[in-house]
Formats: C-alpha cells, structure tokens, sequence
C-alpha cells in the first residue's frame, strides 16, 4: 500500500488560512484531496472527500504532559486509508486556537498512521498586519510560526515594506528553518505549499544561519532557533545519547528539532528530526563525494542558550 | 520447487476453498441466515456472495463513502453497517436498504446488535444511540470523548463503551442514568465483553490490553504487544480471549481464579511470520483464525500450537475473518479485497 502525504494547515485566526484551503480544492492542479477540517461549512464547496474533525487531543500514558496526539485524527486517517486509490494527497486544518505538536507527534507516534502516510510539512499561513501583535498575546500563533516548515505571510498589500522587513525578522528569530513566501490573498504557486517533502528537511543545508541579530529583545516566552553547524564528522554514539538525554530533559521547551548530521565512519546522511521529545532518527541518502560533509542541527524553542548548545554539540566532535 | 514441497504446503483455500477478487478494502465479513457471505467494503458496497461459486455477487451500494462497520442485524438476514457519510444502514440481500439513523458529518464506527434484546447500538461521535427492532431510537448515550468501541452484555440489557480515559457501562433501557465509569487513563480504541459478561476488556493505543472485571471494577493489565491491538476474539465459554497484535496469535486465559492476572498468555501459531491482524475463535471448538499483515492466514488449535494455512500470504494485510453460527464455514478478507471461503465440514485437523 502507497504512503499518503500529509499537509497541515495552521493559521491563526483570520490569517487567510480557509483562502488557501479553497484555492488547493478549487484550483486545477491534477491532484484530489481528502481535507479534514475543524469546522463544516467554512470551506465553500462540495467535495465527498472533507472530514470533520473533534479535535480531541489525548495525553499518551507516559504522563508527560507535552506528550500528546490527536486521536481523533488516527481514527480519520485510518477510515481515509480503506479508500484506496480515491485521492492524491491529505490537507489537515487545524483551528486558529491549535498547537500544532499533537498533529505533528501523531506521525511520530501511531505506527498505523506512519505505515499509510508520512507528513510532508506543516504549513503557517500569518496575517503581516497583525502577527507582531498576535505573538504578543497568543502562545498559540507562537507555537503555529515555531512549527512551521513553510510559513505564508500573508496581506502584503496592507503594511509598509519597512513592516514588513520588521516582521519577516521577527518570524526568522523564531523559526530559522521555515521557507517564507510574501503574499496577498494567499497567492502563491500550490507547488511551493504542496509535495515539498519539507518534513525531509535536505533544505536545511540552504539556511544561512547569521540572520539572528544580536539585539533582537527578548520575551517572557521567547521562542528562537539555534542552528548549530560544524564541517568536523561527529561521533554517533556521543550525539545520540546527547539528543536523547537534552529531548528527555528539555523536551517540553524543545518544540522542534531537526537536523542532517555527518557521522564518522559512516557514508550515509544521519537525519534527525524530533517535535518536543519524540525524535527519529535514520541514515538516509550517502553524501556527495564532492560536497563538503557540514553537520546541522537547528533546535527550535524556549529557554534555549545557544553558547550551552553549541559547547554540548562541539563536545560530539568525533 | 518440487511438487512434494508445493503439496506440503498447500493451504486450505487452494484445496478446498473458493476465492474472488473485488478490489476494494474488506472492512468485514459476515455470515447471513441460509449461507449468504455479506462483506462491506471500503468503497461504500456491500457484497452478496451466495454459497454457490458460480453466482456472481450482488453488489449493493450502501454508503457515500467508506462503509466502516459490518454486523450482523436482527434477525440474522440482514446486515446492519455503518459508514463515513453518517448513515446506520441495514441491508438484506435483495439489494433492499433501510437507512436507520443518519447524522451529517458523522461517522459511525462502532456498532453493535443484540439478538437477545432486539437492540442496536451506533456510535456517532461521543454520542451512542440505540434503536429497536423497528428503527426507532430508544436511547442516546453522550460521553466525554468519541467511543471507539461498544458491546452488549449477553442479555442485551447493558452496554459498554470504550474511550478516551476508560470504559462506560451503561443500561440500555434506562433514561437519565449515570453510567458506571471503569476508569484508566489513556486512549481506549475497542472493546469486548466476555461471553458471561463478567468482564470487559478494552485494547489501547499504546498496545496493551485493559480489562476491568465488572463486579468490584478490579483492574487487569495485560500488555507485551509490538502493535496495536486490532482484534479480540472469545473461545467458546469465554476460556480464553484470542488477540492479534504479535507475531504469535495471543491468547489470555480467563478461566480460573483472577483470569489472566498473574498468568502468562498462551502463544499460537509459532512458526508463522509477521504480525497477526485479525483473530476470529470457532463457535463451538477451541480454535482460533488468525490472519496476518503478509496476508498469510491460519488455524490453529488451543493444544496444538502448530497452525494449519488457510491462505498463502499475498493480496494485503488480512482485515476480516468470520466463522458461520455453525462453525462449518471460515470466511476472510483482505486489504486489497480479497475474499476467500472455506467449508471446514469435511475438513479434520491432522492429529
Ligand atoms: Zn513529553
Ligand atoms: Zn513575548
């Protein structure tokens, strides 16, 4: 049986979120898709294949509290899966109000949901007019720009360039990784939303991680990235018990992880990606013989010291 | 290959069995009155398949979608199913439909028919609602979170549900009740009560198995699975309650003193490959078919733990499997919509 790919949809409030949504279901592009939404009726067509959802998130039994899942979401996908052959793809709405990690822990957790379906990003779409504003009273529209693999900035039109450039920092010092696209009306190439594969993070090679001024302020709940990097292989059994023991201890600060990492002795990539503590890590495609082997890894979340991070990650130099 | 080998290795269904292909996913199967095989697939059908090989099915179509549950309804001619476009449909073999309850942007998952009591029970949500023999409905059951299963008591006078959190046990003819909550934490997907309805037993999403004996509410865990409980099925008398989930075909006893507590599990169907999807016990003897993720499909036998094959693997994951009342006729089904029957009259198990 195939694997079906996954596009979450998060967006706060009247972002443009139910635009975009319809755009992908009206817009000729060759694909059909199974959208489960949170509310029926927001979107405005008919299409057979739109699921309600409850949005009933579930503690797992390990009694941490950021370890969670959406279970209704397991019990769709898998009523989705005896459809065989019926769609191309699934969209996931997710309500304004949503933290996206028991979405996303839902595909690290459900072996049934990962057998039939790999997540292929998660997808922010922001209104630039008032994300700054959100950000300040909102943990979740945080939480939504943290998690995200490809953000929309959205209403373009209706701020000033120099808002806008304040903006797009602001959401770089949270998430380094995210592709941001400029918008209005949410009008973007589907083909830059859709199938990016993002959850396979090979893009991370392409950040450029001196955007982080050093004067950007810092809030009570400050959510920022640090992207480590080194061209020195690092030791397997080192960096693993590290991430282990940091997801373990940290994991509810950590909200996402993700890296491609050069191990000794090894021709294969190791890619690690991790949402709070749950983390998985493969050897996926050899390096480039030509290409230089550089180490990345980008932690996303709170109460983070980079100067601490980057003595731990330079301690698993092999 | 040698023909020896093919010989020693050919399974019941290539004997002595009858196959077809219908290419959609089989969500259940289930033997109707006078030996009509119905299975419901996830195309929305429902198919007839008549004891004689050389009809063609009768294919029905039920649900604007995915038809996610199959029972057998009152009567034993009929069969109740439910579907993702929020239909409880119950359908005879003519191709007749009567559409029972029917709640937009629902699904029904769970249901369950008591021929004792002449009651069904539908989940739609965290709402269960119960309908009499005529349709109407006759009670509504709102729980905290969506119930993943549900199952009457012998007598058909209470009901279990399973969800998030735990167990309910409610009356099925009382109005304005409180249930009785069976209370353990995590995410209860199914549920199952033994046949002397003394115990309810509820599989989980982090693969284990809880039960909760019904008299004082006492707890039993029963874990060690590397997958997902999909299936729990009851030998005759309620023994011992046969799970898929592992490689072997997982069997708790429930005999004796405490049931399983303290007790290990018997393992059956050693030798086999890959991980059991489906179980289904005989009726009437202490043997279970079990199916599993290759498609490969078994019988084996309480105290002979060496299996006989029913079906070679291929065709997808096994998803259903259904003995006849009689126990005479095994009935499976796969992912890819496979559906292979076998006549076990004749047939003994090699001693
Ligand atoms: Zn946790
Ligand atoms: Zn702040």
């Amino acid at each position: 049986m195939n694997q079906i790919p996954v596009t979450v949809l998060t967006g706060y409030l009247g972002a443009g979120k139910t635009t975009l949504l319809n755009r992908i279901l009206t817009e000729q592009h060759g694909k059909k898709y199974a959208v489960v939404v949170n509310e029926f009726g927001e979107i405005g067509i008919d299409n057979d294949l739109v699921v309600n959802a409850d949005e009933e998130v579930f503690e797992m039994n390990n009694g941490c509290i950021c370890c969670t899942v959406r279970g209704d979401l397991i019990r769709i996908l898998g009523g989705l899966m005896k459809r065989q052959g019926s769609f191309d793809g699934i969209l996931i709405e997710t309500t304004g109000l949503a933290d996206p990690a028991p979405v996303a822990q839902t595909f690290f957790v459900d072996e049934d949901v990962r057998r039939r379906t790999w997540l292929d990003s998660i997808v922010t779409v922001v209104d630039a007019r008032h994300v700054v504003q959100r950000l300040e009273d909102s943990h979740e529209a945080l939480e939504q720009i943290a998690f995200a693999d490809v953000i929309l900035l959205n209403k373009t039109d209706l701020v000033s360039a120099d808002e806008l450039a304040q903006v797009e920092r602001r959401i770089r010092s949270i998430n380094a990784t995210a592709i941001i696209h400029r918008t209005q009306r949410c009008e973007v190439d589907l083909a830059a939303v859709l199938g990016r594969r993002a959850f396979d993070l090979d893009r991370i090679l392409a950040i450029e991680p001196n955007f982080l001024s050093e004067d950007d302020h810092e809030h009570d709940d400050a959510v920022k990235s640090v992207c480590l990097r080194t061209d020195r292989p690092l030791d397997g059994a080192r960096l693993t018990g590290w991430l282990q023991r940091m997801l373990a201890e940290r994991g509810q600060d950590l909200l996402r992880t993700k890296g491609i990492l050069s191990i000794a002795g090894q021709d294969k990539q190791f890619v690690v990606q991790a949402v709070h503590m749950l983390m998985e890590g493969n050897f996926t495609k050899p390096w480039d013989p030509n290409e230089n082997r550089e180490s990345r890894l980008v932690f996303i979340g709170r109460n983070i010291d980079g100067t601490e991070l980057r003595q731990q990650f330079d301690a698993c130099i092999a | 290959m040698s023909s020896s080998a093919e010989q020693g290795t050919k399974s019941l269904l290539d004997r002595i069995g009858t196959k077809r292909m219908l290419h959609a996913y089989v969500v259940g199967v289930a033997f109707l009155e006078g030996g009509v095989l119905a299975a419901a697939l996830g195309d929305g059908r429902v198919a007839f398949i008549g004891s004689e090989n050389a009809n063609a099915p009768r294919f029905v179509s039920v649900h604007d979608g995915v038809c996610l549950s199959l029972a057998v309804d009152l009567g034993g001619e009929r069969v109740l199913t439910g579907g993702d476009d929020g239909r409880l449909v119950s359908t005879d073999t003519a191709g007749e439909t009567t559409a029972i309850s029917a709640i937009d942007g629902r699904w029904v998952e769970p249901i369950a028919v008591s021929m004792a009591s002449g009651l069904r029970a539908a989940g739609f949500g965290k709402t269960v609602c119960l309908f009499a023999r005529d349709g109407s409905a006759v009670g509504t059951f709102v729980h905290p979170n969506t119930v993943g299963g549900l199952a009457f008591d012998p007598k058909g006078r209470r009901l279990a549900t399973a969800h998030y959190g735990g167990a309910s046990l409610w009356w099925a003819k009382a109005g304005g009740q409180q249930p009785k909550r069976l209370a353990w934490s995590g995410s209860h997907l199914s549920l199952t009560l033994s046949p002397d309805g003394k115990d309810i037993v509820t599989a989980m999403q982090e693969n284990e198995l809880h039960g909760w004996r019904v008299s004082d509410g006492a707890d039993m865990r029963m874990s060690g699975y590397p997958a997902k409980v999909r299936s729990m099925s009851w030998l005759p008398k309620g023994r011992f309650l046969a799970t898929s989930g592992a490689e072997p075909v997982v069997c708790w006893p429930f005999h004796g003193k405490g049931g399983p507590m303290g007790k290990a599990p018997l393992d059956l169907g050693w030798g086999v490959d890959g991980v059991v999807t489906v179980v289904a016990a005989h009726p009437r003897h202490d043997v279970v078919a079990a199916g599993y993720e290759d498609g490969a499909t078994i019988l084996v036998q309480i105290d002979r733990p060496h299996p006989v094959l029913v079906k070679q693997p291929g065709e997808g994951a096994v998803t259903a499997l259904a003995w006849s009342a009689d126990g005479q006729h095994l009935a499976l089904g796969t992912e890819s919509g496979f559906i292979g029957r076998v006549r076990l009259s004749d047939w003994r198990a090699p001693t």
